[in-house]
């Protein structure tokens, strides 16, 4: 049976490592991340944790692992060399992609640049081969250009190609063949055709997320062994998973295969333990924010599933792959504050990141951060930041604010603080607001799950601002991801395209095709009979002439009720129907799942019986600093609760309850404040 | 008011921009607005100046400054109640941009008050007129152009007025995508309306009206400092439009664009007098096309992180002869001055200001806002039975190239200046349209010389599987190429063919459609761009990997970047290696 489980989220400053005993005892670990091989900062972490559990690595029966990794190598263009086959006559479409400007920061920039493109033009070929929109051959592929093409290839240092020809997504031959081809002349390198990666129309889209899977993949293969071969060094003989984007575990090959499911890796852990949560404790709808050190990342539970989105723009790549629905902004607690010509307060989206770091951190940075002005506002405390091992600056701070922000806007350092504690609340209210208010839900009736090392510090500020009743916080809010990477299920998701209006689809057809897609999904599935599985059928629909779908859940196989869940969906998205349209259906879904995640208790440290305020000290309230008393977390019980105004201090953050705020412990160790009505605040 | 509640409810104004247009562009029904985006939303203040915009199409948003005006007060405020939508097209009865772009204005009210008013902005890809797609320029007058729409009440306590949305729906050769695009522009507009309406109830009226003043003197300022740092002084250019091709008797000459610039302190004057006569064809500039190109160019010289709205163009002067090609009076057509005409004015202009502001000036781009237009019965029988569509109409908007800038090469492949539409997925038109994509890629050569290179333009050839349809080509420089700055050289010329079967048709960028018919191919290719600096300065490295890429041909190093015969052959040595 299995053992005791680790979960290992490699992040960009910091590798969290959590470990569960059979018994539900929970310890925590965190080291530094080694940016140039992040295998060795993992292995240190799995180390670590085993000497903080006094457990050996023999009674490891399962590590689930999440790493930023797929993330960084898009962003730093550290991928692999690679190159792309297209259609006769489209190779620079991954160059021209939608030949708009939409993901530019100012329309008004002269001086833009597009994003370089993932394959250089000298790498990029065309087959001469041509399907039509239905899939009938115009042209069969050229097999002397292909043997020629995998001659030049040879030639060219290239390490991975992606193969993606025009509707390949409704007959795949073309590329299968030209995949055959190459194989067989460049058996070392990584192939990757797009019906497999991403069958669905879009040639750019569909194109781009192959390519990133190319170059991706010979870098995450080696990476993944290595890792494995590391930990098996160590003596760990368990099972090995990977935290995908769309929130599940999946198997090293697996994700070897589709590199490109690595991309959302490190924040899908959150939003698994959020899952597990609602499970648990029956709070079934969340908005979901996680501040770390340069980002603010947002996300919903909804009826205890997290949103999914299946394309997104990262780093100004298309990618199409089943993702968790993540709105990130650039206002970290690193994110820097100045002050404009005119006299307006800014923030971002330089961020002093994690080296130098906020002023306060006294590394050298001298620009004040949101993190600085937290500090001045005593929503930090310098003294005991990361249970003390990192001592803060406030002098630095103060200086840092006192110089870019206070001087210019003729303010107090506090008052200038302030403003941009409140800046930065209203940006990151706002992408609240985008991700529920935008997808017709309404705030209010959601709890605000916060976490991330800085996720605390601004939580109460933001429930208030969108009017929510709740606020929790998870145990240990700062290895929230880590947690989410043992208590993750196994998870696998297919589509396929159908491209057919609804009047064309039968109940019978659409149940083969269905079918056809379990029966590949749960291929990707443990095989034990003892876990409970469950599938869940989704499809794309929209308004023929409409080209953005909406996904919803399968309601049952008849057309006229597939329409009405669309039109459902429409109207709650969109606020009209238009009932003498003809409905697209697009692609199909299924999303398979294996409860293989960890559903015991989870118990954290003894608490203290009989808890008290451990000291007092000062912190803005409305603008005026007060003498307010600080509560350990780690000392409260379950069932203990304290009123505002008080300060509940975490391993890296404050929360600052005000006058009215009650704030309980509850089943699972969470920490849950409910907000003083409006008026009262 | 505290700077705090200032900075709130400011950048909420921007985010209401924002969350408008993707509710336009989710439900949309032209693939230009879906796919492309073109389409714009913007916040007004209850005075209808512009006070926040979203990332849109820049063209779209400078003339909403005047178009909103003019449809509130068409209707007059006093007769505005909640739930009330203004839609509007007609340049010379609305203020517009052109006849295809259409607004819709709402009014927000709190209680009785209107506290605001928002916009929306789509192309719609016909309004009727004598050509499928509306958008040819061979025009007598702007009659011909399409259904001309004054401002008046589309929507009356958010119900459609029936008679006037069949009216303007049976004058479209595809109601049933316009009647989506019209939803999709409503949904916008109570998006927006909604959003402001929140913030007024929460922060009280008097705190948004507060806000929405500030926030416009705060551009005002930022915008005055950067004027400030630009040399005063007088700076002039001239340069030529391109007639529209047309008919014996039509008019040849080319039409002279005269600017002259006076910088001092913190404001600045453009003087238009000298610019040509309004002509015959779709190629003049209202009023509003032309301020929007003058302040674009502002804008983009000075600081483009100054937050946009009203407030920037404050310091701007504008004077345009009235009856002129760049202040043309009724009934003159206007379809392509607001695409095409347009961004040579910001052409001309950037070569007025070189002088002040070499380092934030770029080399003249395609300045084809638009290409290629199909429209005509589909054959496609099991097609038209799916989607019950008989009519298609086709607009695909092209890339053509972006002018080098002074420390880098211009851009591949991409919309310019006050254009932003994007492409089609070429999936997506042979699924929906009896048209095959046979090629789009990019064109070696076509970026004009210089130590740093003008953006390639790209070229997409159909084969037309019509039985019979109409094709418009609409762009610009057919005759005049982008000129470089500083020494760069010339990019290309826009190219349009049509093929039947051997016989190749040259098209020129702006004239008379052609009928095409099943087996036809179409090739369309925007401009190239100019180059910035001596071409003999041109790092060899980057040369080098040009020559790899195919970004220039060998051909082009001694011809263009004036390589000695033997250093050219070294290079292609090194390329083939």
């Amino acid at each position: 049976m299995v053992l005791k489980r680790i979960g290992i989220d490699v992040g960009g400053t910091f590798t969290d490592v959590v470990l569960i005993e059979e018994d539900g005892r929970v310890h925590t670990a965190k080291v530094p991340t080694t940016p140039a091989n992040r295998v060795i900062g993992a292995i240190a972490g799995f180390r670590r944790i085993l000497e903080v559990a006094g457990c050996a690595p023999d009674e490891i029966g399962f590590i689930g692992h999440g790493s930023t990794m797929a993330t960084n190598m898009v962003v730093e263009g550290t991928g692999a060399p690679t190159a792309l086959l297209a259609t006769q006559g489209f190779r620079d479409l991954l160059e021209l992609r939608r030949i708009a400007r939409h993901d530019r920061a100012d329309l008004y920039d002269l001086q833009f640049d597009n994003p370089k493109p993932l394959v250089p033009r000298r790498w990029r070929y065309e087959v001469p081969e041509r399907l039509d929109w239905r899939g009938n051959v115009v042209q069969a592929p050229d097999e002397a250009a292909l043997a020629d093409i995998a001659a030049r290839i040879a030639r060219s240092g290239v390490e991975a190609v992606a193969i993606a020809f025009l509707h390949a997504q409704v007959n795949p031959a073309h590329e299968q063949r030209a995949a055959e081809i190459l194989r067989a002349a460049l058996p070392n390198l990584f192939i990757t055709c797009s019906h497999e990666v991403n069958p669905q129309q879009g040639e750019y889209e569909r194109t781009s997320t192959t390519v990133m899977n190319a170059m991706l993949g010979p870098v995450c293969a080696r990476y993944i062994g290595a890792f494995g071969d590391g930990l098996a060094a160590e003596g760990f003989r368990g099972e090995l998973l990977f935290m995908g984007s769309n929130g599940g575990l999946a198997e090293a090959e697996t994700v070897a295969a589709r590199p490109v499911l690595l991309l959302e890796s490190g924040p899908a852990g959150g939003v698994s333990a959020a899952m597990r949560l609602a499970e648990a404790t029956g709070r079934q709808d969340a908005i979901l924010g996680d501040m770390g050190g340069t980002t603010f990342d947002v996300s919903l539970i909804r009826e205890g599933r997290p949103e999914l989105r299946t394309q997104a723009l990262l780093h100004s790549y298309a990618v199409r792959t089943p993702s968790i629905d993540i709105d990130s902004i650039g206002a970290g607690g690193g994110s820097i504050a100045w002050v404009d010509a005119g006299g307006g307060v800014r923030i971002g989206p330089q961020s002093a990141g994690a080296d130098p770091g906020p002023a306060c951190y006294g590394r050298g940075g001298t620009r004040p951060t949101v993190t600085d002005c937290n500090l001045l506002l005593g929503h930090i405390d310098a003294e005991t930041f990361l249970e003390g091992s990192f001592r803060l600056d406030r002098a630095a701070a103060e200086a840092a604010v006192g110089e870019h922000l206070a001087r210019p806007l003729n303010l107090g350092v506090l008052d200038a603080a302030q403003a941009v504690r409140a800046v930065a609340n209203a940006l990151m209210a706002q992408s609240m607001r985008l991700l529920t208010v935008e997808r017709g839900y309404d705030p209010r009736g959601f709890d605000y799950l916060c976490y991330g090392g800085a996720g605390p510090v601004h939580a109460i500020d933001l429930a208030r601002e969108l009017e929510m009743p709740r606020v929790v916080v998870p145990p240990a809010p700062g290895l929230f991801s880590a947690l989410g990477m043992v208590l993750a299920d196994r998870q696998v998701d297919r589509q396929a395209a159908v491209e057919r209006t609804l009047d064309a689809v039968d109940a019978a057809w659409l149940e083969d095709r269905y079918a056809a897609l379990e029966a590949e999904v749960v291929l990707g599935l443990p095989r034990d009979p003892g876990i409970p599985r469950s599938v869940r059928r989704r499809l794309d629909c929209r308004y023929a002439g409409q080209p953005d779908s909406i996904l919803i859940d399968l309601p049952s196989h008849d057309p006229a009720a597939i329409r009405a869940a669309f039109e459902e969906a429409h109207r709650r998205l969109w606020n009209f129907t238009k009932p003498d349209q003809p409905v697209l259906l697009n692609n199909i879904r299924v999303e398979a799942r294996a409860e293989t995640g960890w559903r015991g208790p989870l118990r954290f440290a003894e608490p203290i019986a009989a808890p008290a305020p451990w000291r007092r000290r000062q912190v803005a309230m409305k603008g005026v600093m007060q003498d307010l008393p600080v509560w350990r977390r780690r000392d409260l019980p379950t069932g203990f609760s304290l009123s505002g105004p008080a300060v509940v201090e975490e391993a890296s953050s404050n929360l600052v309850l005000g006058p009215g705020d009650r704030a309980e412990i509850a089943q699972g160790s969470l920490l849950v404040v409910t907000l003083a009505p409006a008026e009262a605040a | 008011m505290d700077i705090v509640t200032y900075e709130i409810l400011r950048s909420s104004l921007y985010a209401t921009a924002r969350e408008m247009k993707l509710a336009m562009m989710r439900t949309a029904g032209s693939p230009i607005v879906h796919s492309g985006g073109d389409a714009s939303a913007a916040v007004f203040d209850a005075e209808m100046q512009l006070v926040a915009q979203g990332n849109d199409i820049p063209t779209m948003l400078g003339s909403a400054v005047i178009s909103t005006k003019a449809s509130v007060e068409a209707i007059g405020r006093d007769r505005l109640r909640p739930g009330d939508v203004i839609v509007s097209n007609d340049v010379y009865l609305g203020g517009g941009n052109h006849q295809p772009d259409v607004q819709f204005t709402r009014p927000v009210f709190v209680d009785d008050d209107i506290v605001a008013f928002v916009m929306t902005r789509g192309h719609w890809t016909d309004i009727g007129g004598q050509v499928p797609g509306s958008y040819t320029t061979l025009t007598w007058d702007v009659f011909a152009e399409g259904i001309r729409i004054p401002p008046v009440l589309l929507y009356r306590d958010d119900k459609p007025v029936e008679d006037l949305m069949t009216v303007i729906l049976q004058n479209t050769r595809d109601p049933s995508v316009r009647l989506l695009d019209i939803q999709s522009q409503y949904a916008g507009c109570v998006v927006g309306d909604r959003r402001i309406a929140a913030i007024a109830r929460r922060h009280g009226p008097a705190a948004l009206a507060e806000a929405m003043r500030r926030a416009l003197d705060h551009s005002e300022r930022l915008m005055r400092e950067a004027i400030r740092a630009i040399p005063d002084g007088v700076y002039e250019a001239e340069d030529e439009l391109e007639p529209v091709a047309g008919p014996p008797g039509w008019p040849t000459a080319p039409i002279p664009l005269r600017v002259k610039v006076t910088k001092s302190g913190d404001a600045i004057h453009f003087d238009y007098a000298g610019t040509g006569a309004q002509t015959r064809g779709g190629i003049n500039c209202p009023l509003s096309v032309t301020c929007n190109s003058t302040w674009f160019t502002v804008k983009a010289i000075t600081d483009v992180s100054i937050p946009i709205n009203q407030g920037c163009y404050r310091p701007v002067t504008i004077a345009a002869p009235e009856g002129s090609v760049v202040n043309c009076a009724f009934p003159a057509s206007v379809v392509a001055g607001n695409t095409e005409t347009s961004p040579r004015i910001i052409d001309l202009l950037f070569r007025a200001l070189a002088p002040a502001v070499p380092e934030r000036v770029v080399g003249q781009s395609n300045c084809g806002a638009f290409s290629g237009l199909f429209g005509g019965m589909d054959p496609d029988e099991a097609r038209v039975t799916a989607t019950g569509r008989r009519y298609v109409g086709v607009i695909d908007p092209h890339a053509g190239g972006m002018g080098a800038r002074a420390t880098k090469d211009g851009v591949n492949g991409v919309r310019v200046y006050v254009g932003n539409a994007g492409s089609t997925s070429v999936e997506i038109i042979e699924q929906t349209s009896p048209l095959t994509v046979q090629e789009w890629s990019l064109v070696p050569d076509t970026g004009g010389a210089g130590e740093w290179r003008g953006g390639l333009a790209s070229r997409r050839v159909y084969r037309v599987g019509y039985e019979e349809a109409t094709f418009t080509a609409c762009g610009e420089r057919g005759i005049h190429p982008p000129l470089g700055q500083f020494g760069g050289a010339a990019g290309s010329t826009f190219r349009c063919e049509v093929r039947r079967g051997d016989d190749v048709t040259l098209v020129p960028a702006k004239g008379p459609h052609e009928i095409v018919q099943t087996g036809d191919v179409v090739l369309l290719q925007p401009a190239g761009a100019g180059g910035y600096g001596d071409p003999l300065r041109r790092d060899r490295q980057r040369l080098l990997d040009d020559l790899k890429d195919g970004y220039v041909t060998p051909e082009a190093l001694t011809r263009d970047y004036l390589l000695s015969p033997a250093d050219a052959a070294n290079l292609m040595a090194a390329a083939d290696g």
